[in-house]
């Protein structure tokens, strides 16, 4: 696959803003209790974001991810999926329902200079989910994209600073879409929190959503050094 | 005097004289031979395993075999690695043939990826090679290639065909005549005692006034514990295909010459044996 650049310029992230950002990030998400945690390593001091949550799911139909009613101050912990209510529904009869844990991790990579996003999901006895498992629960709307070249994707991969089995959204066409945003001319954009921007966009193809109060943290409020 | 693409063949046709055996709880119809094979260095365990497979296949019942995996003294081995750095990193200080078990069942979730077809390993592979241009050329060089031309660097490693790899990969190890480097180097350290899976940073091939980056200046800057002696005695060794390149080779050199065809340099940090 080839990643063609689209804004007049390149926006690279350097890894201190991402840090900066990050922290920012989970600073704001200590304060809606969104679950958000930043995790150093204890070898070399370069780290991750990480949250985890539960998923309920109906086993035969793939879900459709959008979640009721982001913009609340609880903790999401239990995303219900919302299911056009029918007759085999409202008898309960039919469908199984399981509880899929969900962990995301947020890596920066170096060699792009992106952040990325890794996941894993396992059912609650252990079982982790499959490729085609995980392709099946992303957003309907996003499936047309993966048809074409799912190996461009999600793919699984080693966690660079764990060791484990991860998904892994390909970085390669981050700088394309970001850039278009945060590049050119619109200079108000540029302090704008990266991390927010980027998860908020990537996030729900994969079954993360961020709450609207993320885009309230004005740049203002962020720590910030000029370009 | 050797030529500098000689090393290149050298490090091409690298071979290890591997032994594999069933692992003894699996379920046979009839015993099972242990397998030989000479694995190349530069190449993935799951790609130039399908002989072992059928091999063992055989004895076996079709509903035993599961997604095929393989082990070193307990450790599963990840297939995603080139066959050389496992063996550098886990058995280069052993007795030859390399012992390796292969399982059919009870596959590892939590310590290997999934290998389902070639398919896996192609992604893979092309993922690492961009990545790798991303670091030397941001990306520019990939970018400019044609599909052909990517498919005729997974179709030479998959076929064992030096010149038509190198018909390509030539492109991937040039730099512009006013630099005199790759941007950066595309490299892994890889330790077996540490839970992180390797050390990888940015890293140039040149010095602010011009000076050439050697292979310890490399290791100061982002694994300084592999070379500081300890008691004034080396307790590590600091291994590349096989061999100890000196501290003073210019990195740069060591990228053109001795990286995998994944076009990464895969380095093992392993203990000096004290014989």
């Amino acid at each position: 696959v080839s990643c063609s650049m689209a804004g007049e310029e390149d926006f690279f992230l350097e890894e201190k803003r991402f840090k900066q950002y990050c922290e920012d990030f989970v600073k704001h998400s200590q304060q809606i209790g969104d679950g958000w945690e930043w995790r150093t390593s204890k070898d070399l001091g370069d780290g991750y974001l990480s949250k985890t949550h539960f998923q309920v799911r109906n086993r035969h139909i793939p879900p459709d991810l959008e979640e009721k009613n982001n913009d609340n101050t609880e903790p999401t912990l239990f995303a219900h999926v919302e299911e056009p209510l029918d007759d085999s529904q409202a008898a309960g009869a039919g469908s199984t329902e399981e509880v899929v844990r969900y962990e995301y991790h947020v890596l920066y990579s170096s060699s792009y200079q992106v952040p990325v996003l890794y996941f894993r999901a396992c059912f609650l006895d252990g079982r982790p989910l499959t490729l085609d498992e995980v392709w099946g629960s992303v957003h309907a709307s996003y499936q047309a994209c993966l048809q074409e070249g799912p190996w461009d994707t999600i793919t699984q991969q080693e966690h660079p600073i764990l060791g484990q089995p991860f998904f892994v959204l390909h970085p390669c066409r981050t700088n394309e879409f970001i850039s278009a945003v945060l590049g050119g001319s619109q200079k108000h954009h540029r302090h704008t929190n990266y991390i927010i921007l980027w998860l908020s966009t990537v996030g729900p193809v994969v079954g993360l959503n961020l709450p609207l109060s993320y885009a309230k943290l004005a740049p203002e409020q962020s720590t910030n050094t000029d370009l | 005097m050797t030529d500098d693409k000689d090393v290149l063949r050298d490090v091409w046709f690298g071979r290890i004289p591997t032994c594999f055996t069933l692992y003894q709880d699996e379920i046979t119809e009839r015993e099972a031979e242990p397998y030989y094979l000479l694995l190349p260095r530069i190449s993935y365990l799951t790609l130039v395993t399908d002989k072992v497979k059928k091999h063992f296949q055989k004895v076996m019942r079709q509903e035993e075999v599961s997604e095929i995996w393989f082990e070193y003294e307990g450790t599963p081995l990840k297939w995603h690695y080139p066959i050389g750095l496992l063996f550098d990193l886990h058995a280069s200080n052993t007795a030859l043939p390399w012992s390796i078990t292969v399982h059919f069942k009870n596959f590892p979730e939590k310590d290997l990826l999934h290998c389902h077809s070639k398919d896996v390993i192609e992604a893979h592979f092309m993922a690492c090679i961009k990545e790798a241009d991303a670091l030397k050329h941001k990306s520019q060089v990939i970018n400019e290639m044609q599909k052909k031309d990517h498919k005729q660097l997974w179709m030479g490693l998959q076929n064992d065909k030096f010149e038509q790899f190198w018909a390509i990969n030539r492109k991937l190890m040039e730099y512009p005549p006013e630099d005199n480097g790759f941007r950066y180097i595309p490299f892994r350290i890889y330790q077996a005692t540490t839970e992180r899976p390797f050390i990888q940073k940015l890293f140039r091939p040149l010095a602010s006034g011009g000076q050439l980056h050697t292979l310890g200046d490399l290791l100061k800057d982002v694994c300084p514990s592999a070379i500081t002696p300890e008691d004034g005695e080396q307790k590590t060794q600091v291994m590349i295909h096989g061999i100890e390149p000196m501290l003073e080779t210019p990195i740069q050199w060591l990228s053109e010459h001795m990286s995998y065809p994944d076009n990464f340099l895969h380095i093992s940090i392993i203990p000096r044996p004290t014989d």
